[in-house]
């Protein structure tokens, strides 16, 4: 059984509020180090505009990159839900080493601003399962544009659709995650994408 | 590996349902996980009454209550005012120098010298801003301030239209509308507890327009079209949208006849027969940048696709004769016969939703179960009849404090002000003009400060108070304007930090001080119980009950504003001098100033000659981060939302700004440095800030926290509106 995400990015607004619950269920600070992180697609020319977010935490792909990169088997794929998780015991830190970043197409890994940050990243709220619940992210939602569960069971409930604005499907990784996108029907020219927190802005 | 261990079930964690308190749109369901006295998590309503769910504010409370830099003692200013110099004292030398100053301020100057500030910081049936008004008014008197920093124009449109100062269909009335226009309003982002209402609207199939010079978060989610407009003329447009509509045969004479009066005037100036001057849509699209054929057509579909919602938000309203838009916006309501039915809107953001219908407290929405009494220095001197009852009983309009200050009689006001009582309030930040507010509390004798932060008006403090947060003290709060009714329970989830007290437990200590014998007899489960009594809605539930979950809703069926007055006109007149909604008011024509016309008029602002020094429009709106200046300093949502200018790259390519540099903004009131967001999202000649950033000036004065108060004027308009979005600005690289 293979646990993932469905995003309704038609419901999304922008508002950050995924990000803030995860970071205070999971206590990360404020820093470099942000388990969820939504990308702003800005397309098209004022007045006609397309805007989309994408909120991405990890995929929990089936084929990982992140595990195979990972020099000491710091990072393991859970058999009975398809969890991936990280062994911050055996982690060489961020000085030392950041395979699994610049494996994973998605930024998933991240490190805080200490030094020699082991590797942190989303862990679709593992033990909020056993209390009946969902990851935080989806009960934080104000607009209901998350949910979680065996990813075959969110594709017979909302589709199966692995496209949506802001996300490269990887047919070799196969991450775990299914779409209601925001479509843009007129094909607009991208102006601007920002990924926060981070500010990471890609003009 | 640490979330696994802390997500096992731990028997020293309590969950207290609570909520935040800010004025932020929403009031939301909170419960905080509470260990060894401190807030660890937190988890909130898991339902789908989406508008009961917190948003990224409401998720990082624990940041905020447990926050290093709260205050934690009294202190008194070593520095020089505004310089955020203090020292250590105790409670009862600073209660003591605060009870001393109050005195000889009142026996030298008289109590009108007292001003009192205080505003939306918090709002719970008891906790907030009324403690020091009442120990104040039972001191002697103070001057009050009057005008509503958030509606005042709308009050007073809606006070001349209607009759009444609020108005507004409840949210799930959206659901019967067939258009919706949001214009200026962004409910995603400033009204939360709407959003979701909107949304089903939309995927109902509800045609909806964003008319706003941003493209903001509620375009995103819920706009067909976005049409983008200049700050300050939305005035022209709607009366461009009347001049097609009537010249198209389009209006609902029915409804004009039966329950207007003054179309015929109206329309001879729409038609250009009262000044020569038709206003057409090209007449508009020289004004407000939007095209003819946008504006034409916006009319039209507004006319013909019934029942229509025209919300008109606020913010437009905040611009020089800001009053005459939601005039306007009321008046095509009106003449579409949108006005009392379902699915319709009276044309102003009223706010109002179920209030009518809410069995209501004695005393008004937000307000305190504590009575105020009356203010014994009150001045009373508003200049219209339908200038809105806040704080009616006071001299000096919120926009005028500082001019008041630095000129006192010699300058017109009823006073010479010496001393400021500050709580619940930042106006060195979000009033206008900071830098003149600076200079005018430089010039103050004394100045106390009720704080949670080291914010920008703290800083001019001669004593400074720390106080507690919401959720370190009992409440109740009731919803938010615009949303379902019900009440929360803000259950205390922590003790109160270091040496803060409450606002009512410092007033109630200072009131023995002054020998003022009857400020507060009551516990606070007494005040509560006894709110919780007075509520008709709710009263024959348990309190105890409230108080263990939290929330309790109330059934109250969709309300539509001027129904009785629509269905049974003979029986229910409008509570307008005629009876009738007034395109025409005669109380207007009666004041003979030609800037407070008896009809919607458009006006150009009066920064207009200064357009070539400086050539962009400044606007500022709420942000979701934010509400109003709280929860800048909390380090979860600065990184979210980090402050940026928002700037067309039309603009900022001419002045070699890139996306993410440095720039300066300034006119003649100020210089802010802050970085650039260059996007396509704002429209061009126009320029954007959030609201409530920190006022942190540097050496040379120069504001680095990017308040885009240090660049709005303090005029205010005919009408009383505040005018912080006309002001006009010039950018450069930094």
């Amino acid at each position: 059984m293979q646990i993932g995400f469905y995003f309704d990015q038609t419901r999304c607004t922008g508002c950050y509020t995924c990000v803030v619950a995860c970071k205070d269920w999971h206590d990360v600070p404020a820093g470099p180090a942000s388990w969820m992180r939504v990308t702003t697609v800005e397309k098209g020319k004022c007045p006609d505009l397309f805007v989309a977010f994408l909120p991405a935490a990890c995929y929990h792909c089936l084929e990982p990159a992140c595990v195979d990169a990972c020099p000491v088997n710091a990072i393991t794929k859970q058999k009975e839900d398809g969890i991936v998780t990280v062994d911050r015991d055996v982690c060489l830190g961020r000085d030392e080493c950041q395979s699994c970043l610049e494996a994973c197409p998605y930024n998933a890994p991240q490190f805080r601003s200490e030094d020699n940050a082991k590797m942190e990243k989303c862990d679709l709220c593992i033990e909020r399962w056993a209390d009946g619940k969902k990851p935080v992210c989806v009960d934080a939602c104000p607009m209901l544009a998350l949910d979680a569960g065996p990813i075959e069971e969110l594709r017979a409930k909302y589709g199966d659709n692995r496209e949506a604005e802001g996300f490269i499907y990887s047919e070799k990784l196969i991450p775990s995650i299914t779409f209601k996108p925001k479509k843009d029907t007129k094909g607009l020219a991208v102006q601007r994408i920002e990924i926060a927190p981070g500010s990471r802005t890609v003009s | 590996m640490d979330s696994q261990k802390r997500g096992r079930a731990d028997d020293q964690v309590r969950t207290i349902p609570t909520s935040c308190t800010p004025d932020c749109g929403g009031k939301c369901l909170l419960k905080v996980h509470v260990k060894n006295g401190v807030i660890v998590r937190t988890e909130s309503y898991e339902g789908e009454d989406l508008h009961l769910r917190p948003c990224a504010r409401g998720r990082a409370s624990r940041q905020r209550v447990h926050a290093p830099d709260r205050l934690k003692f009294p202190m008194k200013r070593v520095g020089a005012r505004g310089e955020g110099k203090f020292e250590r004292i105790s409670w009862d030398e600073a209660l003591d120098t605060v009870a001393r100053e109050l005195k000889r301020v009142k026996a030298t100057y008289g109590p009108s010298a007292i001003l009192y500030i205080g505003q939306s910081g918090s709002f719970g049936l008891l906790h907030g801003r009324t403690a020091a008004e009442r120990l104040l008014y039972l001191f002697g008197g103070c001057t009050n301030h009057w005008g509503m920093i958030s509606c005042e124009g709308p009050a007073f449109a809606s006070a001349v239209t209607y009759g009444f100062f609020t108005t507004g269909n409840t949210p799930d009335d959206f659901l019967n509308s067939r258009m919706i226009i949001l214009w200026g309003w962004n409910p995603v982002e400033a009204q939360r507890a709407t959003a979701p209402f909107l949304k089903r609207a939309r995927d109902a199939g509800a045609r909806i327009v964003c008319v706003d010079p941003r493209f903001n978060c509620s375009a995103s989610l819920l706009a067909d079209q976005w049409v983008p407009i200049r700050p300050g003329t939305d005035a022209a447009m709607l009366i461009a949208m009347a001049y097609v509509i009537i010249t198209e045969g389009l209006q609902d004479q029915a409804f004009i006849n039966t329950y207007t009066v003054g179309f015929d005037r109206y329309k001879d100036y729409v038609l250009g027969d009262e000044d020569g001057i038709a206003k057409t849509p090209a007449w508009a699209e020289a004004i407000t940048g939007v095209p003819a054929a946008a504006i034409a057509g916006l009319a039209r579909d507004y006319a013909r696709m019934k029942p229509a919602a025209l919300v008109a938000g606020w913010g437009p309203g905040r611009t020089a004769y800001g009053e005459q838009y939601h005039r306007a916006s009321a008046v095509l309501a009106a003449i579409t016969g949108n006005v009392g039915i379902h699915g319709g809107y009276p044309g102003i953001v009223g706010s109002l939703g179920y209030m009518p219908a809410q069995p209501t407290l004695p005393v008004p929405w937000g307000c305190c179960v504590m009575p105020l009494g009356d203010n014994p220095a009150a001045h009373r001197a508003l200049p219209t009849p339908f200038n809105s009852w806040y704080y009616s009983d006071s001299g000096i309009h919120h926009c005028k404090v500082a001019d008041a200050i630095l000129r006192g009689k010699a300058g017109g006001y009823h006073t010479d002000l010496k001393l400021a009582y500050v709580t619940c309030a930042n106006p060195v930040n979000q009033y206008p003009d900071s830098n003149k507010m600076a200079k005018a509390l430089r010039e103050l004798e004394f100045i106390v400060v009720h704080e949670l932060f080291m914010t920008a008006t703290a800083r001019f403090a001669d004593i400074l108070l720390p106080v507690n947060t919401g959720f370190e003290r009992n409440d109740i709060c009731d919803s938010w304007l615009l949303s379902p009714p019900y009440y929360i329970y803000v259950n205390k989830a922590v003790d109160t930090a270091y040496e803060c007290k409450s606002d009512l437990e410092i007033c109630g200590e200072l009131a023995a001080k002054l020998g003022i014998p009857d400020y507060n007899e009551k516990t606070e489960d007494e005040w509560l119980r006894e709110a919780f009594r007075s509520i008709e809605a709710i009263q024959d539930y348990d309190y105890d009950d409230l108080k263990r979950k939290g929330i309790l809703e109330v059934e109250l069926p969709e309300y539509v504003p001027y129904k009785e007055q629509i269905e049974d006109p003979k029986n229910n007149p409008f509570t307008t001098p005629s009876g009738k909604i007034e395109i025409y008011s005669q109380g207007l024509a009666d004041l003979n100033n030609p800037k407070l016309p008896p009809i919607p008029k458009y006006f150009e602002g009066w920064e207009k000659p200064l357009i070539e020094k400086y050539p962009l429009q400044l606007f500022s709106a709420h942000s979701l981060t934010h509400a109003k200046s709280q929860f800048h300093n909390t380090p979860w949502l600065r990184e979210v939302e980090p402050h940026t200018l928002w700037i067309n790259p039309i603009d900022a390519q001419p002045r070699g700004i890139s996306d993410g540099a440095s720039a300066k903004v300034f006119n003649d009131r100020g210089q802010i440095l802050i970085t650039a967001r260059v996007t396509e999202r704002i429209m061009p000649g126009v320029i954007f800030m959030a609201d409530g950033a920190w006022f942190n000036p540097d050496e040379n004065g120069v504001d680095r926290g990017g308040c885009h108060n240090v660049l709005t004027s303090d005029e205010i308009s005919p009408g009383s509106a505040f005018t912080c979005n006309s002001s006009l600005a010039q950018v450069e690289r930094a």
